[in-house]
């Protein structure tokens, strides 16, 4: 950055400013299309939302401050295009039964067991059995809340306080919405690995 | 610690986001518990498979050309 750590990138020559953009840009985009592409769940929408997130940041860019988060700057201006875009999906749906919050453990060490009949490490033989594609459709099968915050913790590496500010909401519900996505994609896993069991003793009577 | 606050603070552990004393704490139980440990090793692996299945699918090359003619146009 050529603007001194206290100012804006309106401080810049026009030149100087596309200049930054354009390297903010280049090294964010696969990152925000990644995170676009399993947000949306369909490439056009993902190209669309990542164009869009891309005219936003430019139209706001003179605020924008050097030395500041750029990362965790792009990434929200693409939640905040897409959540407006979709506000109903900020509503967190009920997905799972207020029984299954109490414990969330429980879940992982009791059924996944009974779900596979095996002894050793009940829960590591549910992952061994799990395929990226499957993972990829469990994830983009949770509430679209829940989901936003896994892919910013899990995918991208975003601190809880970074996430939080990326999405706007305090830090307590980033970990509420992450711990409840994770315990419905955990459970989602091992409904896969369960199908396919069934199916394969069906296929062996 | 005992495994209940060790479950409780198992993901901010895998997230890195407990502090030094705290993470400390945990490892010594994790140390010693070999069910917390195991649990400890599924959430890992869990988040790691997350990072793998969706943190690889580069923007195409036909979005970076129509994003390169915008930007001619700024």
């Amino acid at each position: 950055m050529t603007a001194g750590a206290s100012g804006c990138c309106r401080d810049l020559d026009p030149t100087a400013r596309r200049g930054e953009y354009e390297r903010l840009i280049a090294a964010h985009l696969d990152g925000l299309y990644s995170t676009a592409r399993r947000l949306t769940r369909n490439p056009a929408t993902a190209e669309d939302l990542v164009q869009d997130t891309m005219l936003k940041a430019w139209r706001s860019f003179h605020t924008f401050q050097p030395g500041t988060n750029g990362r965790a700057w792009l990434y929200r201006i693409l939640m905040n295009t897409y959540f407006d875009a979709h506000r109903k999906q900020l509503r967190e749906p009920d997905v799972v039964p207020s029984d299954d919050v109490g414990d969330l453990y429980l879940y992982g060490r009791a059924r996944d067991g009974d779900a596979l009949g095996d002894s050793g490490n009940p829960e590591s033989l549910v992952l061994s059995h799990v395929m990226d594609a499957e993972m990829r459709d469990s994830l983009e099968a949770l509430p679209t809340a829940f989901l936003a915050a896994v892919l910013l913790v899990d995918v991208d590496g975003f601190a809880y306080k970074e996430a939080a500010e990326v999405l706007g909401i305090p830090v307590g519900t980033v970990m509420s919405r992450l711990y409840r996505g994770r315990h419905a994609l955990r459970r989602r896993l091992v409904e896969y690995v369960r199908r396919r069991r069934l199916v394969r003793r069906e296929r062996s009577l | 610690m005992n495994c209940q606050e060790c479950l409780d603070h198992m993901w901010q552990y895998i997230d890195g986001e407990l502090d030094v004393a705290s993470t400390d704490e945990l490892q010594r139980h994790l140390a010693q518990c070999r069910e917390c440990f195991s649990q400890a090793e599924f959430e890992r692996r869990l988040k790691e498979m997350v990072r793998r299945a969706c943190g690889s699918e580069p923007a195409p090359a036909h979005l970076r050309e129509r994003l390169t003619k915008i930007l001619q146009l700024f």
